[in-house]
């Protein structure tokens, strides 16, 4: 579906608003890379689009600012870069782009949504501290030297995406947009491998079906973690068929 | 801690870019880990920030936890904030949109998007009686004013709604083309308003 780049050049404004989508969204961001034009006129309407944003402000609930600055102090920042992680437009950073991306940029892209769960899932001091610990081991496995990310759309809607380590044989899962299930049901995890089936437990489940990281351990290259729709409590082996599937890459 | 532009807020509107050079050189002392500067970019941003969270997603649980995550993400890659390629604002911002876009779509891959959405076209009417305290909501009260409402329509179902233009041609019963351009030049016409009322 190739497009004329003067009708390229007329989706500036749906890129500006973020209305593109799709197949036409990687064909409008390759043509913006040899379309200076293109890309300040993105630029300019951007502003303009900020301008609409910041007319919406409306006060947030007060404790946000105090959780919010306090998981500052445990969010690494990134170094200044030479890796051009922002593109011409701004900050484009999407789900779907991240397999696409050289593997450094999308770890450390993952890890920013990833940190970003863990710290708001905690709740209380005690938890902190227990989340502190689970955190530095999800942060280790992300910025493994071999770290990929692995991503599997599940067959009722949302995502599953794996960091796994093969040499520390670890992985992190999270998942967004998934649906609660109905009724009494459960998401559970598992490592398929030849020896058999090992569950790694249920997956959190939280609002807008985005799900906290899990730590996987002993994940070999070549694995399959899998997620099923099993009964309140989880199964000793599963009894459905996975709505997702991810292989553990060696 | 020292951070002197937090002292220099621009009192009453039309002080936009001092404003923004201000926010500017705060992110570049957030970028060297300075925690009074994000401070003070929080209490800048988080409103604008929680406020397009809230107009695109709606619910509040919701709308907090992406704005949580967009201003750790500030705080995050503030180093990664290049000045020569826009404004803080509109870097922040277009993170924020970003985020909330992404989670409303998410969410209606899984449940069915088209019952949602069709009582949302009055009510994106209400962004302008919400807001107080944006800086220039006047001025953009004005300019959207002065686009067709065609044009005004489909940029308030694709930024406020989060919805792809291909949505809103469903939404407004017209041709995929017609929405391209409308949107285009309805920005096009809301920047030049802007511009000339700086």
């Amino acid at each position: 579906m190739s497009v004329q780049s003067h009708d390229l050049h007329l989706l500036t404004g749906v890129y500006a608003v973020d209305a593109l989508t799709g197949g036409e969204l990687d064909e409008f961001e390759k043509h913006l890379e040899q379309c200076p034009t293109c890309a300040e006129e993105v630029r300019e309407l951007r502003e303009t689009a900020a301008r609409l944003g910041l007319a919406t402000a409306i006060a947030p609930p007060p404790s946000m600012r105090e959780q919010v600055l306090d998981a500052t102090s445990r969010v690494r920042q990134l170094p200044p870069s030479g890796v051009r992680v922002i593109t011409a437009d701004g900050s484009r950073r999407r789900r779907r782009l991240i397999r696409r991306l050289p593997r450094p940029i999308a770890v450390t892209a993952m890890a920013a949504a990833i940190v970003a769960l863990a710290v708001l899932q905690v709740g209380t001091r005690h938890q902190l501290q227990q989340a502190q610990t689970k955190n530095q081991t999800i942060a280790s496995v992300l910025a493994a030297s071999d770290a990929r990310i692995e991503l599997g759309s599940s067959t009722v809607g949302g995502t599953v995406t794996a960091v796994v380590s093969p040499h520390d044989r670890e992985a992190v899962i999270t998942a967004a947009g998934m649906p609660t299930p109905s009724g009494a049901r459960v998401y559970q995890l598992w490592v398929i491998s030849p020896a058999g089936y090992r569950s790694l437990g249920l997956l959190p489940g939280s609002s807008a079906g985005a799900i906290a990281p899990v730590l996987a351990d002993d994940v070999q290259p070549g694995d399959q973690l899998a997620v099923t729709i099993e009964p309140a409590g989880g199964t000793r082996q599963p009894t459905t068929i996975p709505i997702v599937e991810i292989r553990a890459r060696p | 801690m020292n951070t002197p532009s937090v002292g220099r807020q621009p009192h009453g509107r039309g002080h936009s870019e001092g404003h923004g050079r201000d926010l500017a050189a705060l992110l570049a002392q957030v970028a060297c880990g300075d925690h009074a500067a994000f401070e003070a970019v929080y209490d800048r941003l988080a409103g604008p920030v929680f406020g397009v969270a809230r107009k695109v997603l709606r619910d509040p649980a919701q709308s907090e936890e992406v704005a949580q995550e967009v201003l750790l993400e500030v705080w995050r890659s503030a180093s990664r904030f290049d000045p020569a390629r826009g404004s803080a604002a509109a870097w922040v911002m277009t993170i924020a949109h970003r985020r909330a876009v992404d989670r409303v779509r998410a969410e209606n891959a899984a449940t069915a998007r088209e019952q949602k959405a069709a009582p949302d076209i009055g009510a994106s009417e209400d962004v302008f009686e919400l807001v107080d305290l944006a800086l220039d909501r006047q001025r953009i009260r004005r300019c959207m004013g002065s686009l067709s409402s065609l044009q005004a329509e489909a940029i308030k179902l694709a930024y406020y709604g989060g919805y792809s233009y291909p949505e809103v041609a469903g939404l407004l019963g017209l041709p995929l083309g017609t929405v391209k351009t409308r949107i285009r030049d309805g920005l096009i016409r809301m920047r030049d308003c802007m511009e000339v009322s700086q």
